[in-house]
Formats: structure tokens, sequence, C-alpha cells
């Protein structure tokens, strides 16, 4: 290995030079490979992060009647709020929805009762969609089933990627389903984490329409009613 | 009986094989390295589900601190054959003289950007104070700039006329007057991305009309008023289209 072999067949002849085995020492070498590993290791992003996009309308006012058009039966509006810890660590993500418009019975200034109502970002158990996905997966699930197909098509290489990514494409801007409008509404204090979550579940459900707004006095109402009678004990 | 002789054995290891394996490894790390970006503040983005990846290349990048400051990274074109034009370090130095030019035609103000802060700037990977400041922040030494940008709120960093309140490119609208004395709203944030926008890289100029060439990225627990701040304005310029940085989401997410 690290030491030349000298033949040492032969007779020796008298007066031969002793001959020696010669011996590198690589511990060293292998000590500064070891800090440039390291170093390299501590240095280095083996992840290279993702990106989402999002296109948001311009600012100038003339997509609120756009907004208006959203069929009652198909919006559905998701409000997003956080709870933070002492630290303002994210405790908690919290979706208030309702479908279509918002609708509150007063009292003078009580709310009776809204048809506001509450889940969470839960993900799947197993295969079954829980919380929001839930709620979004029932509403877009023609969508969803045409979309499957498809994709069972692609399993089975029947279709190629491309020609299944250009079918869901086209399924999930087609008009013969019924598919629904989401308006994401996040609340001040929500969490940049439960944005992209909410814009997450978009992508997970196959929903094409779907919007970034502002709350209107009526959602904070609403929601600050629920606060107050949901009090955390 | 003759006493057992218990032969000496060498203790030398033989490194060899142990040297081989290192080098590999070295080997593997140095060609699949990329290097983590000096960033002022760190931030965990949330994650999704999207398998885009960052481009590493004609991409402004906006960082928001869970404090609300507002950072800006630019990458030019990572072509070698236009690394003299539009390269990182070019492109940084056209953006800052334009950036300055503008806002010292829109306030009246001089800002005194020498040749040497160009330089300087061009090397930064990362930028965030006000325009005014840029000079004095400039001819800080590179210890002393991260220091500044780093500092928190119960540490304040105060150097020159630097004050913790500097730190950051300021987003908030200022009402500037123009030459016929119409009043526009803009700020800073709006001048750097219009100068980003309009420089002489057509390949960022298309990325961001794309939508790939601004990644937004920010802390899971940023609020979102903050970050509402920032996409407003740039729904204001017009820059509707965008990408956000974000993990790959696990399976247990």
């Amino acid at each position: 290995m690290a030491q030349i072999e000298q033949s040492s067949g032969g007779k020796k002849k008298k007066g031969a030079q002793k001959k020696m085995a010669i011996h590198v020492d690589f511990t060293p070498m292998v000590d500064m490979n070891m800090l440039l590993i390291t170093f390299f290791m501590l240095c280095t992003t083996m992840i290279k992060s993702q990106t989402l996009s999002i296109a948001l309308p311009t600012n100038e006012k003339l997509e609120q009647t756009e907004l208006q058009k959203a069929k009652e039966s198909e919006a559905i509006t998701l409000i997003l709020d956080t709870d933070y810890d002492d630290n303002g660590n994210v405790k908690g993500n919290t979706v208030y929805y309702y479908a279509g418009k918002p609708e509150m019975e007063l009292n003078g200034n009580e709310v009776v009762s809204s048809n506001l109502e509450v889940t969470e970002f839960l993900g799947n158990d197993g295969a079954t969609q829980q919380g929001i996905r839930k709620i979004l997966h029932d509403r877009n699930k023609d969508v969803l089933a045409e979309v499957e197909k498809k994709k069972q098509e692609w399993r089975d290489k029947k279709i190629t990627e491309e020609q299944f990514q250009e079918a869901a494409k086209k399924i999930r801007n087609s008009d013969q389903y019924t598919r629904p409008v989401v308006i994401i509404k996040p609340m001040a204090g929500a969490s940049w984490e439960s944005v992209i979550s909410a814009l997450d579940e978009m992508q997970i459900n196959q929903i094409s329409r779907y919007q970034l707004g502002t709350l209107t006095d009526v959602d904070e109402a609403m929601v600050g009613d629920y606060k107050i009678k949901h009090a955390k004990k | 009986m003759g006493k057992v002789k218990i032969k000496r054995k060498s203790t030398l290891i033989d490194m060899t094989a142990m040297s081989d394996v290192t080098v590999l490894l070295l080997t593997f790390f140095m060609l699949t390295s990329t290097f983590l970006q000096k960033e002022p503040v760190t931030v965990i983005t949330p994650s999704s589900v999207s398998e885009i990846k960052v481009p590493t290349s004609n991409v402004a990048q906006v960082l928001v601190s869970p404090q609300g400051n507002v950072f800006m990274s630019v990458l030019g074109d990572a072509d070698p054959e236009n690394a003299e034009e539009w390269g990182s370090e070019p492109l940084r130095k056209e953006v800052l003289r334009t950036a300055a030019a503008d806002y010292e035609k829109k306030t009246g103000k001089k800002l005194g950007i020498t040749p040497m802060d160009l330089e300087k700037f061009a090397k930064n990977a990362s930028f965030g104070v006000p325009l005014e400041k840029m000079h004095e922040f400039l001819m800080l030494e590179t210890t002393k700039q991260d220091e500044f940008l780093g500092q928190t709120a119960d540490k304040p960093v105060l150097i020159g006329s630097l004050r913790p309140k500097d730190v950051g490119i300021p987003f908030k609208d200022i009402v500037y007057k123009d030459e016929n004395g119409t009043p526009i709203a803009t700020n800073e944030f709006q001048i750097w991305m219009r100068a980003i926008y309009n420089s002489s890289n057509p390949n960022i100029h298309d990325a961001i009309q794309k939508g790939e060439g601004i990644a937004v990225k920010s802390d899971r627990g940023t609020k979102y008023e903050t970050i509402h701040q920032v996409l407003d304005n740039l729904q204001t310029i017009k820059m509707n289209k965008f990408s956000v940085m974000t993990a790959l989401k696990t399976e247990s997410d």
C-alpha cells in the first residue's frame, strides 16, 4: 500500500546498502481532507429552494367588477388567521371560511348567527383529506376525478407526461365542470406560512380560479364575533 | 521450555485507503456545492408542493425580514459570454447608477455615489439601506456592514449617522414633485425595481415579465400585513407576476 516494496530476493551482496521499506504517512493528508470536507459540508446547500409562482391583479381598480362576477354558488372565501405564542412564534393557523356571500344575522350590534365556519390546514391522513383540503376537494371533485383519470392513463403509459400536463390544464380551466372560485383573505396578523399553505391547497386541489383579496368589514365582524364566542380558556 | 516470544507489531496504520475515501468525498462536495448566499437575516421559508427550482441567474430576490425590513439582491446573467456586460457585477453597478440618478432627479438631493462605491456595491450580494445613506454605508468595512444589517432591536448598532431605522430599503410611499410640480407617489423600493427592470440586460427584463425574475422570500412567521405592503408595491409598478421562495414539502407536512 503506502510502502514501496523493494525486491528482497536474491543473495545479499556484501556491502550492499540495507534496503528499507519506504512508508509514506498519509495521516496529515487525511486530516487536511477531513477539514476541507467539513468546510464544504457546512457551506453548501444541498437542497435548492423551490418557488411558487403567483400572479396578482394590478392595483388599478378595474378588477373589482370582475371580482363580483364570481357566481355565488361557486365562490368560497377563506379567511386566514394565525395564533402566536409569547415569543412571536407561530402556534397555529386557523382558516375561517364561508360559501357564497357572507351571511350574518344581527340583533342590534350582536351577531346572532353567520355562515362562517372554522377549520385548519391538516393535510392528508393516509388517502383521506382533512380540514380545509377536504372542503376544497369536495367542491372541486369533478375536476379532480377527471385529472385522476388522465393520471391513470399516464401511469399506464398510454399518454406521455406532456400530454397529461396539457390535458390536466385543459380540465382545470374547462367550464364543463362546476369549479369553485376561491378568494383568500389573510387577516393582518396571518402568517406568511398560512398564505403559502392556502395557495398550496389550490395547487393540490387543482383549483385554477383563486385570488388574494382584502378583508371587508363584514368579514372582520364575523371573525371577531367568532373569536369572542369561542375564546380559548 | 523456550519462552514464547511476543512479536512486536508496528502500530503504523495505513492511511492510504482513508485518504482515498476522503478525497472522493471532497470531490463530491466540491462539485455539488452551491455556496450559501450571505444574507442579512436568516429566514425559514414556508413549504409547498411546488417543484419549480429557484433560478440562479437573472433574478431579483426580495427578502422580507420578520421585523419588516426589505433587502434585495440581484443576480445577473450566468452565461460566461455575457459576463462582461450583463453578469452580476456589471448589472449591480448599472442598477445602482440608474437608481441613484432616478432618486436624485426626483428629490433633487445629491447622493455623491463615487466609482469606488459602485465597485464595492457590485461585490455585495445583497443590499438594504436607504439611498441617502448608501455612500456612507459603502464606505464601511464589510464586517461593519454585516454587523449593521444584522442588528437586532435589543442590540442597536450606531455607526456614524447610520441609525437602526436605516436598515432595509424604504418601501412606504413618499410624494415627490416632478419638474412641472405634479406630485408623484413612489418610494425607493419601486425605484430599485424599476432600475433592475430597465437595465440593459434584456434577459432579466424578460424574466421579470414572465414572472420568474422576482423572487419574494420571507420567514414562515412573518405577518401578512408586512408582506402585503411589499406585494402592494409590486402591484403598483405592474410587476404582478412573481414567484415566492418555498421549501419542498415533506410527507409529514
